[in-house]
């Protein structure tokens, strides 16, 4: 647990203590409403690192549904029934994001306030800019050809030259996925070795900076994989 | 102490059912008929006496401008949803629908959630009789990829049948609940429900936690719009065109005629479903009869289309569930439709293994939901069901174009929030859209609701109001606003865009007690009586006619003996007795049926025997 300490918080039900963020109150078990900004990781009582263990993640994840469902709540009065919907929804909204590597490093870089939720910049990562054009003109010349209804020797030509561009970004999508595990690794040790504001900033901007080449090369990959899928 | 139970609200058939307490399995509660099956009709007659069920069913030939089936098709549409489904149902659409469709039946006017109310309070009244108590709550069942206004018209059906709705599960899950109850599965099973009129699949994960066993849906996906009701109007279709062709006859549209050949393809369907092949005889009403032979290959032809259509959504759910077909551990098979060899057939070439099959695949759903009925009623929890929402949520943004919030296949409870401000001063309102489903733009995806969000007048850009849309267990859209300067909750007015007001609801729950209050036995020995009478009437009529005189002495002597067992009970207050009776005579007088029958078809066929043909 990172960040678990005993506040003023008092149980709605009992008025006993309620440790920040538990689900349920120690003193009389009742379901306890979720304090604001709670994100995702403290849900589950996680630090905010990224290598997480999958099989370790669902277990909880099941743990938790058993305790928080709504099934629990039926026959309970609303404001409990209010507080499992509340914290049911967020427990499969946090499982969801944090299940998938991708989904998990852009919910940190929100948390982290490096980037606004659903904005991503659209740039060709400069270094990759003479490819993407050569890619991009593949692609239309493809279009065009097939548009003109161009012979199928032509269409064979053009079809294996766009292959032959988009394997080489199939390939660059694995070495960037390489490169965010390895940035994975490097902001979990500065969390661990309680890094100070400036690294931790250098390290989610590091993030930020790999997830928005990833999210250019995997569109287009996907546009490629979609044009020879509608040949 | 009032009871609950599960219901299986079907497209054909609905039916109720309970966990016995004694055994602690599920079972199903039989009615008045002895069936478990209730037809899934309702009828309106001359006086305004609503009839649900069976006896529906049977005036479906005899009244049918008073009648209506598949009412589920109708559920939480609007009018230019269904405009194709008009040409293949007889649903006499009231010219008032808009976006709650109303539907007419003789002289007065329903929703479709009120229809269906009818049909979940003749269950509610079996199961009363059953346990000689009230029955107050209910879970039903819904197909898993019902949309929100689907599902909400399903819980409104619920409360206008005075039911308080303890959670809507989805089919094919409810269906996993009984098998893995009875079987105690364990890993990867698809649930292949191909019912009346929908078709759901579902790819689940069974854990064993600590606590209990674990039901997790993965991913879901189906058509709400395919079922076995598709394939009889592929026969009604090709029936007619083919005695159009040697009779010269049209049987007009939604004729009475019309719906005594849907029977009787139907029946020939479910002759295809265990022999190789079938004999439809079918008297025309100007004499003539049609006589065809249908081999189970030319149906399985006919019908191969429908099958297919089935393969695009699970392809789409395995998918989803990053599995591949031999990954799946189990198949199991749900609904009447799967009952088709070709259909069975199909599924296990699929996941290259023999589906299951061990439960009746008509009470699966029903038994099912009486388990979760149970668990929710009982608090003794010793499993957990974790669905999905089939279908994203979405909210329109600018040129029309939709963001997801809330992607398909999300485990529900599921919910997203969004922050909104005010483009120009002293904007005192913010509109949002809801949407749900897979399109990019908001004219292909189905409209949940519209609202207003009342901003105070302000700069531009300074007011924050964080708005959350939360799906329900139940697979039903709750939104939320809360203004993020004061940290107040705003309520907010969701007018949902197909579906009906709370208010209306409440109207509509007043009116049906009216019809409702009318104590279950008493209707039933009124309709036992009725249809006693009719018994009695048509044996007279038709003993004074040629044929009688064909019949043995033995044969007579039951006739006579059954008619007068029945005289004897009619003014008794048996219903039950009355109907075993009217039953008894039904098959005494099955010679001279068939006399009848032969006498018909000679004067069409010249000469020969039914056997014969």
């Amino acid at each position: 647990m990172a960040t678990a300490t005993t506040s003023e918080i008092l149980c709605w039900s009992c008025k006993a203590g309620v440790v920040a963020g538990a689900h349920f109150c120690a003193a009389c078990g009742k379901i306890q409403p979720l304090p604001p900004g709670t994100d995702y990781f403290a849900f589950f009582g996680l630090p905010r690192k990224l290598g997480l263990d999958a099989a370790e993640l669902e277990k909880r994840f099941h743990e938790l549904s058993w305790k928080l469902h709504p099934d629990n709540f039926v026959r309970s009065g609303e404001s409990e029934r209010a507080l499992s919907l509340e914290r049911s929804s967020q427990l499969n909204d946090a499982f969801r994001t944090l299940r998938e590597p991708v989904a998990r490093v852009e919910y940190l870089l929100a948390i982290e306030g490096a980037r606004k939720e659903g904005t991503t910049k659209q740039q060709a990562p400069p270094e990759l800019l003479e490819e993407v054009f050569e890619l991009n003109e593949s692609l239309d010349e493809l279009r065009a050809a097939r548009s003109a209804g161009g012979s199928d020797g032509e269409l064979a030509a053009l079809r294996a030259k766009l292959e032959a561009a988009g394997r080489s970004f199939e390939e660059k999508l694995r070495e960037v996925d390489t490169a965010l595990e390895a940035a994975f690794v490097r902001w979990d040790a500065a969390l661990d070795a309680g890094a100070d504001a400036d690294v931790r900033r250098a390290r989610i901007a590091e993030l930020n900076e790999i997830l928005n080449r990833r999210s250019y090369i995997r569109n287009l990959v996907r546009n490629v994989s979609e044009e020879l899928a509608g040949a | 102490m009032a009871r609950t139970v599960g219901i299986d609200l079907g497209t054909t058939y609905s039916l109720v059912a309970c966990v016995d307490a004694a055994t602690g399995q599920p079972k199903c509660i039989p009615g008045p008929y002895g069936e478990t099956l209730c037809p899934s009709v309702v009828s309106v007659d001359a006086d305004g006496r609503i009839v649900a069920g069976e006896p529906a069913r049977r005036r479906l030939l005899t009244q049918p401008e008073r009648t209506i089936y598949s009412v589920k098709r109708l559920m939480g549409r609007g009018v230019e949803d269904i405009q194709d489904e008009l040409k293949l149902f007889p649903f006499r659409i009231d010219a008032e629908s808009q976006n709650v469709i109303r539907v007419r039946l003789g002289e007065r006017v329903f929703t479709p959630p009120e229809i269906s109310a009818f049909i979940l309070r003749e269950l509610k009244g079996w199961a009363e009789e059953f346990f000689s108590e009230p029955v107050g709550r209910a879970v039903i069942t819904v197909p898993a990829y019902f949309n929100d206004a689907q599902r909400q018209a399903t819980r409104d059906a619920g409360r206008i049948a005075g039911l308080e709705v303890l959670r809507l599960v989805n089919e094919p899950t409810a269906a996993a609940l009984a098998y893995g109850l009875h079987e105690k599965q364990r890993g990867l099973v698809a649930v292949y429900d191909f019912g009346g009129g929908t078709f759901d699949i579902s790819i689940l994960k069974l854990i064993s936690a600590g606590e209990g066993d674990i039901y997790q849906v993965l991913a879901t996906s189906g058509d709400t719009h395919l079922g076995g009701d598709d394939i009889d109007n592929l026969l009604l279709g090709i029936a007619r065109e083919e005695i159009r062709r040697e009779f010269g006859a049209d049987l007009g549209q939604f004729s009475e005629t019309l719906q005594e050949l849907r029977k009787t393809l139907i029946r020939a369907k479910h002759e295809l479903s265990v022999a190789e092949a079938t004999t439809v005889k079918f008297a025309l009403p100007d004499g003539g009869a049609w006589v065809r032979e249908i081999s189970r290959a030319e149906f399985e032809d006919w019908i191969q289309r429908i099958a297919e259509r089935t393969m695009g959504p699970v392809k789409r759910a395995m998918a989803d569930a990053g599995l591949k077909p031999e990954q799946i551990d189990e198949a199991v098979l749900v609904g009447g439709s799967t009952r088709i060899p070709l259909v069975r057939r199909r599924v296990e070439e699929l996941f290259g293994r023999r589906p299951h099959v061990e439960l009746n695949p008509d009470e699966v759903v029903a038994l099912g939901a009486a388990v979760q009925a149970n668990i929710l009623e009982s608090g003794v929890k010793d499993m957990l069901l974790l669905d999905v929402t089939p279908l994203s949520l979405g909210i329109e943004t600018m040129g029309g174009v939709v963001a997801k919030i809330i992607p398909r296949n999300s485990t529900i409870p599921a919910s997203a929030a969004e922050l909104y401000t005010t483009g120009v001063d002293n904007q005192t309102g913010i509109e949002i859209h809801v949407l749900q489903g897979e399109r990019e733009l908001a004219r292909d995806c189905r409209s949940l609701a519209h609202f207003t969000l009342k901003v105070p007048p302000m700069p531009a850009g300074m007011a924050r109001v964080e708005v959350k849309f939360l799906i329900d267990a139940n697979g039903i859209l709750q939104v939320a606003a809360r203004d993020l300067h004061t940290g107040e909750q705003r309520s907010v007015e969701v007018q949902p865009s197909y579906g009906l007001s709370d208010a209306e609801v409440e109207r509509m729950l007043e009116e049906s007690i009216e019809y409702a209050e009318e104590d279950f036995r008493v209707r039933q020995l009124i309709e036992a009586r009725t249809e006693g009478e009719s018994m009695l009437h048509a044996t007279e009529k038709s003993l004074v006619g040629p044929q009688a005189a064909e019949l043995t002495a033995g044969q007579r002597a039951a006739i006579d003996a059954g008619m007068a067992a029945l005289r004897e009970t009619m003014a008794g207050e048996d219903y039950k007795l009355i109907r075993a009776r009217s039953e008894a005579l039904n098959q005494a007088t099955m010679p001279l049926a068939e006399l009848m029958m032969n006498r018909a078809l000679q004067m069409a066929v010249g000469g020969k025997r039914v056997d014969e043909i």
